[in-house]
């Protein structure tokens, strides 16, 4: 038990992340709704399809057209078709509470089993009165006592959809290959130090076990691009400087592979390790900071943390890290121990 | 030596045959790759063509960062006037359309600094692997593609192809990137160089 503790933490932390990352449902959100304009001082029927709603079984289904923070609008009637689609008709006041002659108005649901949700610039309303403000009937859409979902949720996002829990796998494959090439670049520079022919097989396990969560990451990302972006490789920056990162490392591996002195490849494998994890370091973390980029984080994208990622992911998200790296670990101690009595056999022969 | 130039030339004469018309984002692309290309030739040779009695004479005679430093030395010239020939033969052919000339001159000598670097200590690498050639230059390419990448950037600058205000921040890169790499080197130099 002592001393491979951490293989199974590792194990099971990376099977609370596989079992609650792909079973907790998402909340519920809008994914259209139609018309997607409407004037002052008409009747508005809006027909709204969402993603995993209650609405047959929920008994106090409540809608409202938000202005600002104070003013709104509350639905006149709501027909219900189905779980997943609505029909809200709304009275439009002629003008809005200010003076103005457009804006988009915030779409709120609210039921008690799935909790209040929105969707922003919902619909684009046109004032058919421009020239007086119309406080009045903006006012008293009682829009308070929100019902708070139930148990975890993961949040809903427009476009990602169920493919957020990507975020677990995706994202904690690149966190977890950083950290293992910098433990292969340690036992890089210890086997330069020392000579010691130990490190030159520990380093070269890491780093295998790195490329391999780099190519998982690559299709992993690749995948969920075609979900997102609809196109399985983009021009985007951090795309391409991965993909040259991999192809420095993948040489690294005909490097190891070409040798057959085992001296010379352990030394050559380690300062050309060292030298590829160097310009490594503009490739991943300079050049992808000064573009822009699809991914979040760049080019007025969000980022990690703020909306993105909220508590209920965070919870699966660094532990999914942890996990990735206890197990890149424990791969990467096996192909060390069978290099290991490689060498044991190759020595005694 | 002789025989890399007239490799650039007939390659560039190649080029405006076969493009005739080449406009300066074709003639910015083309010029590094051009570059690249006859830059790996030339520095393949330098330590790839020498015998194993050659080095042990070297091994009596110098410190390793001296020849090291030598040989980096000997590269960066070569790979200069590689890219005078280069361009000079770019600008007869077709044209010259650089506008901004110290942004590209200060951008090309740190860019063809860089390439000299990892040219030269790969070359090292593979010269100490039974002399492989293609290993130069599958473990070269990719190296070199950061340092491509921002100098084709300052090119595009400086051609006018691009506006960037930021491109000093791409020319200290370009910097940082080669000193990292030039450490590197002159660090692990020796530990190679022992075998």
């Amino acid at each position: 038990m002592k001393g491979w503790w951490w293989k199974i933490l590792g194990a099971v932390i990376f099977l609370y992340v596989i079992i609650g990352g792909l079973t907790i449902p998402l909340k519920s959100g809008v994914t259209h709704s139609h018309p997607g304009s409407a004037k002052g001082g008409e009747t508005l029927k809006l027909s709204i399809s969402t993603y995993n709603t209650h609405f047959l079984s929920a008994k106090n289904n409540r809608a409202w057209l938000k202005f600002d923070s104070t003013h709104a609008i509350k639905s006149k009637n709501i027909q219900l078709r189905s779980d997943n689609t609505i029909d809200v008709s709304f009275s439009i006041p002629k003008a809005f509470p200010v003076t103005e002659k457009t804006r988009s108005l915030t779409l709120i649901l609210d039921n008690e089993i799935d909790g209040a949700f929105v969707q922003p610039n919902a619909i684009f309303i046109t004032a058919s009165d421009t020239m007086s403000a119309l406080k009045g009937e903006w006012e008293n859409a009682e829009m308070q006592n929100f019902n708070n979902v139930k148990g975890i949720r993961f949040p809903y996002r427009n476009i990602l959809n169920e493919t957020i829990r990507n975020t677990f796998f995706h994202v904690a494959l690149w966190f977890a290959m950083f950290v293992l090439l910098i433990a292969g670049l340690y036992h890089s520079v210890q086997y330069l130090r020392t000579g010691d022919f130990d490190h030159d097989i520990q380093s070269a396990s890491f780093n295998k076990v790195a490329i391999m969560y780099g190519v998982l990451g690559l299709i992993t990302g690749s995948v969920w691009a075609k979900f997102t972006w609809n196109t399985f490789w983009t021009t985007d920056v951090k795309l391409n400087m991965t993909a040259v990162a991999m192809l420095i490392y993948l040489a690294y591996l005909i490097l190891r592979g070409s040798s057959t002195d085992h001296d010379k490849r352990a030394k050559l494998s380690a300062s050309y390790s060292i030298f590829a994890f160097l310009a490594l370091i503009p490739l991943v973390f300079v050049i992808p900071r000064l573009t822009d980029s699809l991914h979040p984080g760049n080019g007025g994208n969000p980022a990690l943390g703020g909306e993105d990622l909220d508590n209920t992911l965070r919870l699966f998200f660094y532990p999914s890290i942890i996990a990735f790296i206890l197990l890149g670990t424990w791969m990467s101690s096996l192909m060390t121990r069978y290099e290991r009595l490689k060498e044991k056999i190759f020595i005694s022969s | 030596m002789g025989g890399i130039f007239l490799f650039a030339a007939t390659v560039v004469f190649l080029i405006f045959k076969s493009f005739n018309n080449i406009s300066p984002r074709e003639w910015t692309i083309l010029i590094w790759i051009v570059m690249l290309f006859a830059g790996l030739n030339a520095v393949v040779k330098s330590f790839l063509q020498e015998k194993k009695e050659t080095y042990m004479y070297y091994y009596t005679l110098f410190d390793p960062t001296d020849l090291i430093i030598a040989k980096l030395l000997y590269n960066f010239i070569f790979l200069c006037s590689i890219f005078v020939i280069i361009l000079l033969f770019m600008g007869l052919f077709t044209s010259y359309p650089v506008k901004d000339q110290s942004l590209f001159f200060t951008g090309s000598l740190l860019g063809i600094f860089g390439i000299s670097v990892v040219f030269t200590f790969v070359s090292v690498i593979s010269a100490s692997d039974n002399s492989n050639a293609t290993l130069m230059s599958i473990l070269a390419l990719p190296l070199i593609l950061p340092i491509l990448l921002l100098l084709l950037k300052v090119s595009a600058v400086s051609v006018r192809l691009l506006n960037d205000s930021a491109v000093g921040d791409d020319i200290w890169l370009l910097f940082g990137v080669d000193s990292i790499l030039f450490g590197a080197m002159l660090i692990l130099f020796p530990a190679l160089w022992r075998s």
